[in-house]
């Protein structure tokens, strides 16, 4: 594992720049980022205006044809990667800070605070996940809010048991027996000596998870549990299914949403990748 | 630890969180404000019969200790999950009419899904670094970056929509006549063709990969130099000697990964209208037929722990090391 204690952002953007991974997975997301930001200046309409006829295929005036009651897609496909990218990182930041602490604890205190912590994780990592988000999204209510609160339920056990292990195996060496020995208080040894060492794996975490948080969200939203009131891929789906896009083979309207799913969830990964070859030398050239 | 005494311990703690599930399943509704109650008490379109039987049936008019413990009582000894909502009839048994399609997509999915991943991981890890070993990770990598209900639609699209190879919906031909049972058994394999490629395609990705990379580190040690230097066949020190040790943390990885394809394989059923429980929990969603959807939550929990826990208790009878931790 990596050594490195604090990391620059510079240093960081080096990194990407300079490995395989990191240079694809940068390519990829130029797109998907590109529609985030600057959604209300290249967007050809507002989403939320009828600017056609319903169902029109593709065309000069509707680069990706209308939706069932004459909305621009394009536009929303512009607009939906704002919320759909905002769940992705919002998940993935709140998973993380979970697992960072539920692992920071559980390793370092270790004893019966570490076994009632590893048998909360256990149970809701042997639970059906899928099932079980679709069920606390139903549950909490519609909102994306409430998306990102259900997909960190879920997801922050898996990344608690990664933090809790590098923290045992960071416990475990001399310098922190030192720490304790000169009198270092606890919290000293967690925030100076062991967070520092676990950030650049919680930030690997963060990158790799926000793939998995944006199919999440598409999932749920599919499934008529999104926000009705906000834009994102996953409902454009969830619209086109429920309106019967497919028995028009309206197949523009069902294609470009899933596909800047594919782009970013694979542009995140390959970041993600970047990042572990960054703090596992050994894993390059895979 | 004898096999034995594993067995049973991994057993208990997996009842154990089947225990909790249930009483999630208890303590959801009851918890959160305008929850599924709500619905009962205010619907209209509930005779004021039935609601009261329902009222009655969910033991709404008791105090909270003594509805959980007549809660667990009905579930465990009866199967007793409450009434649904909109079919007015047990849950149970509206589950049970669902459940034979689920499993039938879910097991053969899951089955050929693990063993194709697992053959073409090692293929791939045997081709490391030619042609053949890109195209196999690059193609897997985009599968596993994708919604299955997407694919699905896709495929429906084009295959269905397009094509018309397939049929566009269900699990057999609605008011079909059939003069014999293999022409039953043909139409439903028919309809399980595509929601079952849907799942293939994406399930096995993980297991390439997973296979793969496991594979490219035990080709590294020293029984597998050895081998080599005896002159061996690469394609016996591949499939003979490599991909023996890489088996028991796949199935590991196989019994994490069950709960998410199990959820997969339910929201692909959405698309296909294939009328398995994940349809039914669709419907449920739709419907606010909250005793329906916290039923499957229970019955797919508990199908998914006795699979994990069967992988578990297997994978300890293989590998005896495992059963020390």
């Amino acid at each position: 594992m990596s050594t490195h204690a604090l990391f620059s952002i510079r240093e960081f953007l080096g990194v990407l720049k300079h490995s395989k991974h990191g240079k694809m997975g940068l390519a990829l997301l130029a797109v998907p980022l590109t529609m985030a930001l600057f959604a209300d200046i290249i967007s050809p309409y507002s989403p939320w205006e009828r600017t056609g006829m319903p169902f029109e295929p593709p065309s000069i005036k509707h680069p990706l044809g209308t939706n069932d009651i004459g909305q621009d897609l394009l536009s929303e496909l512009i607009y939906g990667s704002r919320i759909s990218m905002l769940v992705g990182f919002t998940a993935a930041i709140v998973t993380v800070l979970i697992g960072v602490i539920i692992g920071l604890i559980a390793g370092y205190f270790g004893g019966i605070i570490d076994e009632i912590l590893m048998s909360i994780t256990d149970i809701i990592l042997l639970m059906p996940g899928l099932p079980l988000m679709i069920l606390l999204a139903a549950f909490l209510g519609q909102g994306y809010q409430n998306i990102i609160l259900v997909i960190s339920i879920i997801a922050w056990p898996g990344v608690a048991r990664i933090i809790r292990a590098q923290v045992l195996s960071i416990k475990a060496s001399q310098y922190i027996e030192a720490a304790v020995a000169i009198g270092a208080s606890s919290t000293r040894i967690i925030f100076k000596h062991i967070l520092p060492q676990v950030l650049p794996l919680a930030l690997a975490n963060i990158v790799l998870r926000i793939g998995g948080a944006m199919i999440a969200e598409a999932s749920i939203s599919f499934l008529g549990l999104g926000d009705p009131t906000q834009k994102s891929w996953g409902m454009m789906l969830y619209w086109a299914q429920r309106t019967g896009a497919l028995s028009y083979g309206a197949w523009w309207w069902i294609i470009p949403p899933g596909a800047m799913i594919v782009i970013s969830v694979l542009g995140f990964t390959q970041l993600g990748y970047a990042i572990e070859e960054w703090l596992n030398p050994k894993l390059r050239g895979r | 630890m004898g096999f034995k005494e594993y067995m049973i311990k991994k057993i208990i703690s997996r009842f154990f969180v089947f225990f909790i599930v249930v009483s999630l399943v208890f303590i959801l509704p009851r918890l959160l404000p305008g929850g599924a109650f709500a619905y009962l008490i205010e619907n209209p379109n509930i005779p004021p019969e039935t609601r009261e039987e329902l009222i009655k049936s969910f033991g709404l008019d008791q105090p909270l200790h003594i509805q959980y413990i007549r809660f667990l009582h009905n579930f465990f000894l009866k199967g007793d999950l409450g009434i649904s909502f909109r079919y007015l009839k047990p849950v149970t048994e509206v589950i049970m009419e669902a459940l034979p399609w689920s499993i039938l997509l879910v097991t053969s999915s899951t089955i050929i899904s693990f063993t194709m991943g697992i053959l073409l991981g090692a293929y791939s890890a045997a081709k490391r670094g030619r042609v053949a070993d890109s195209i196999i990770t690059n193609s897997v990598m985009v599968f596993r970056s994708m919604p299955s209900f997407w694919l699905g639609l896709i495929l429906l699209l084009v295959f269905g929509y397009y094509l018309g190879w397939f049929p566009l919906y269900g699990a057999y031909t609605y008011g079909a006549e059939y003069s014999s049972f293999v022409e039953y058994l043909l139409d439903v394999l028919y309809h399980l063709t595509l929601p079952l490629i849907t799942l293939v395609l994406i399930q096995m990705a993980g297991y390439t990969l997973f296979t793969r990379n496991t594979m490219l580190d035990v080709i590294t040690e020293d029984f597998i130099v050895t081998a080599r230097a005896k002159g061996l066949s690469e394609r016996k020190v591949v499939y003979g000697h490599a991909l023996r040790p890489v088996l028991p943390p796949v199935i590991t990885v196989f019994a994490i990964n069950l709960g998410f394809s199990v959820g997969g394989a339910l929201i692909a059923e959405t698309v296909f209208s294939y009328p398995g429980v994940g349809r039914l929990m669709y419907e449920a969603v739709y419907t606010s037929d909250y005793p329906l959807l916290l039923g499957i939550f229970v019955y797919i929990s508990a199908f998914t722990l006795t699979a994990i826990t069967v992988a578990e208790i297997l994978y300890g009878w293989i590998d005896p090391r495992i059963r020390r931790g």
